[in-house]
């Protein structure tokens, strides 16, 4: 079965031009460095061949090659879901406020769909620095649970995949600041605050 | 934890000031206030599993990683549960401070009430896991001081016949002479044989474990075996009770886990769990669950838990505290430190 393509197509010409420098680095080395190092770079154009990194499905990394915006060539996509233990209305009604939205902090957005008590979408001015559109849907959590709320991003990474492998290593990735945007969110709607420990008191560090 | 991080999630104290939706406490009031920081209207805290909190852990995401979905935030702890500032100090920030602190009564001593925050219902969730009944034995592995409540909490709960393992004499007699705990010192028998023999070869009804990932052995392979994967970073913890609890247990009985484990652990006899039927139970202590019980049983006399304290210290004194404890040295159980 062939697999299913999920490198970029500017992380493919990066894996050539890696590929390559790490088997001409490797040729004049001993053995067992030989082999390590070849081995890792001939992977690496294995990889561009294919178009596939099998490491990505692992690491949550899912790259759209067909994004819905006309403009951008592709994108990485996060999926992030939520259940708030609160109506819908006012789930809806808390998002409408755009300082709410994933994200946000990272440039303005304008809203592009508004359906009352189901459907947000936005997307960036064209000029930010982090170029994302995205949408919010809210359905009833069964058993009168509250609100679902499903998130999805889609964004154009700063240093293709690779970068957003970085992020999602160190931990500062757009899909953890989704995440973190909605346990905020249900965090406000449910109790009123959300807690934090920044500025708390601490010993000599 | 990093350096310069505040220790403590055991701890009570005075209201100094309130956050403006505090209605139900007043300046000047004792309060005990209980380690799982929790919001009181989630999910989790309306089914009153407090320490799965979800709106408590500003850190969420870290433990999330690690452990799929992420618990409360937690005083003084790992950062993985928050980070927050915790009570070995002379003020403390309670988040959520209608939620969780316990007034209690003039009547109590400081000392019979502040294990109230932590290992007092810590102890008797890990009994109540067990769902006894009449005539059941319990086994507890570890006599600290989870271990002691964990014993006096299943009498309370009916069991008919508890037995007590560690390897420290003082905290053996602790068990045998304060709570009448039968016991058995590991460092001298073969566990498993001798609670076959104790239950008249069928096992105990339920076991806890109150030792957690740092447990001790002594000549045992798979203990070897794990202190060497430790030291290669290939396991985290180090479950020779957790074990040691599974294999004894009788057919069709339960494992209660008190002590904590932080990742992963090798050797798991899960054959043994499987094929018999066996159920483990454990979890951080939903404490705001426990407290006001707790607190009518103190106040009736069916426990006083100031007797595992052993020292009586100084903030000031804390780190020579800790070294006493880690070592276990001077017979030390229990410190409480007072400003
Ligand atoms: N679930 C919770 O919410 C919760 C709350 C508080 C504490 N805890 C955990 O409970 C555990 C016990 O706490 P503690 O304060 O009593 O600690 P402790 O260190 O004082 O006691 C542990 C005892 O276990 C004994 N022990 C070690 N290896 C053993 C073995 N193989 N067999 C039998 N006994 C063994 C030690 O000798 C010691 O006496 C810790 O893991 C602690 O983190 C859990
Ligand atoms: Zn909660």
């Amino acid at each position: 079965m062939p697999r299913k393509r999920n490198l970029m197509r500017a992380d493919r010409l990066g894996y050539v031009v890696g590929g390559v420098a790490l088997i001409v680095w490797a040729l004049r080395r001993p053995g067992l460095l030989r082999a390590g190092v070849g081995g890792l770079g001939g992977w690496l154009l294995y990889q561009a061949y294919t178009g596939s990194n099998p490491m990505f499905k692992p690491l949550g990394i899912h790259v759209n090659p067909q994004p819905a915006q006309p403009h951008i060539a592709e994108t990485l996509v996060v999926e992030e879901a939520v259940t708030i233990a609160r109506p819908r209305e006012e789930v809806y009604a808390f998002w409408q406020r755009s300082e709410n939205l994933p994200l946000a902090a990272e440039g303005e957005v304008e809203l592009t769909r508004e359906a009352a008590g189901e459907e947000l979408a936005w997307r960036t001015m064209r000029a930010e620095k982090l170029m994302h559109f995205g949408s919010l849907t809210l359905r009833d959590a069964p058993g009168r649970r509250g609100t679902i709320v499903m998130a999805r991003l889609e964004y154009v990474p700063a240093g293709g995949s690779l970068g957003a492998v970085l992020a999602r290593v160190t931990g500062r990735s757009p899909q953890r600041l989704v995440a973190d945007c909605l346990r905020r969110a249900r965090a406000l709607l449910e109790t009123g605050e959300a807690p934090t420990t920044t500025g708390q008191p601490a010993g000599r560090r | 934890m990093v350096k310069g991080d505040i220790l403590g999630h055991e701890f009570m104290g005075e209201v100094v000031e309130l956050g403006a939706a505090v209605i139900n406490l007043k300046r000047g009031e004792r309060v005990v206030v209980p380690f799982p920081i929790a919001c009181g209207n989630c999910f989790f805290c309306q089914k009153a599993m407090f320490s799965l909190c979800e709106n408590s852990n500003p850190n969420a995401g870290m433990a999330e990683k690690l452990w799929g979905y992420s618990p409360c935030g937690i005083y003084g702890y790992s950062h993985l549960l928050g980070g927050y500032a915790g009570g070995q100090a002379e003020y403390v920030r309670v988040p959520f401070a209608d939620v969780g602190p316990l007034r209690v009564p003039d009547s109590l001593s400081d000392e019979q009430v502040l294990f109230l925050s932590d290992i007092l219902p810590t102890g008797y969730m890990a009994a109540e896991n067990c769902d006894i009944q009449p005539g059941d034995t319990i086994a507890v592995w570890g006599c600290g001081p989870v271990g002691q409540f964990a014993i006096a909490s299943a009498q309370l709960l009916g069991a008919d016949r508890v037995i007590a393992i560690d390897r420290f004499p003082e905290r053996l007699r602790l068990a045998a002479m304060k709570l009448g705990a039968e016991t058995i010192d590991y460092s001298e028998d073969n566990v498993l044989e001798a609670l076959k023999e104790l239950t008249g070869g069928r096992g105990p009804d339920a076991c806890i474990d109150a030792v957690g990932m740092e447990a001790h052995a002594y000549h045992d392979i798979a203990y070897a075996y794990d202190r060497m994967k430790q030291a290669m970073l290939l396991e985290s913890d180090r479950p020779v009770a957790l074990r040691e609890a599974i294999m004894a247990c009788r057919s069709g009985g339960t494992i209660s886990v008190a002590g904590v484990y932080g990742g992963l652990i090798d050797k798991f006899p899960a054959g043994a769990l499987m094929n018999r039927s066996l159920t483990i139970r454990t979890g951080q202590t939903h404490v705001q669950r426990y407290m006001r019980l707790l607190l009518a049983r103190i106040e009736k006399g069916e426990i006083d838990p100031s007797f595992i304290i052993t020292h009586r210290m100084k903030l000031d004194e804390a780190p020579a505290a800790y070294r006493m404890f880690r070592d276990k040295q001077d017979d030390c159980i229990k410190v409480v430190l007072t400003p």
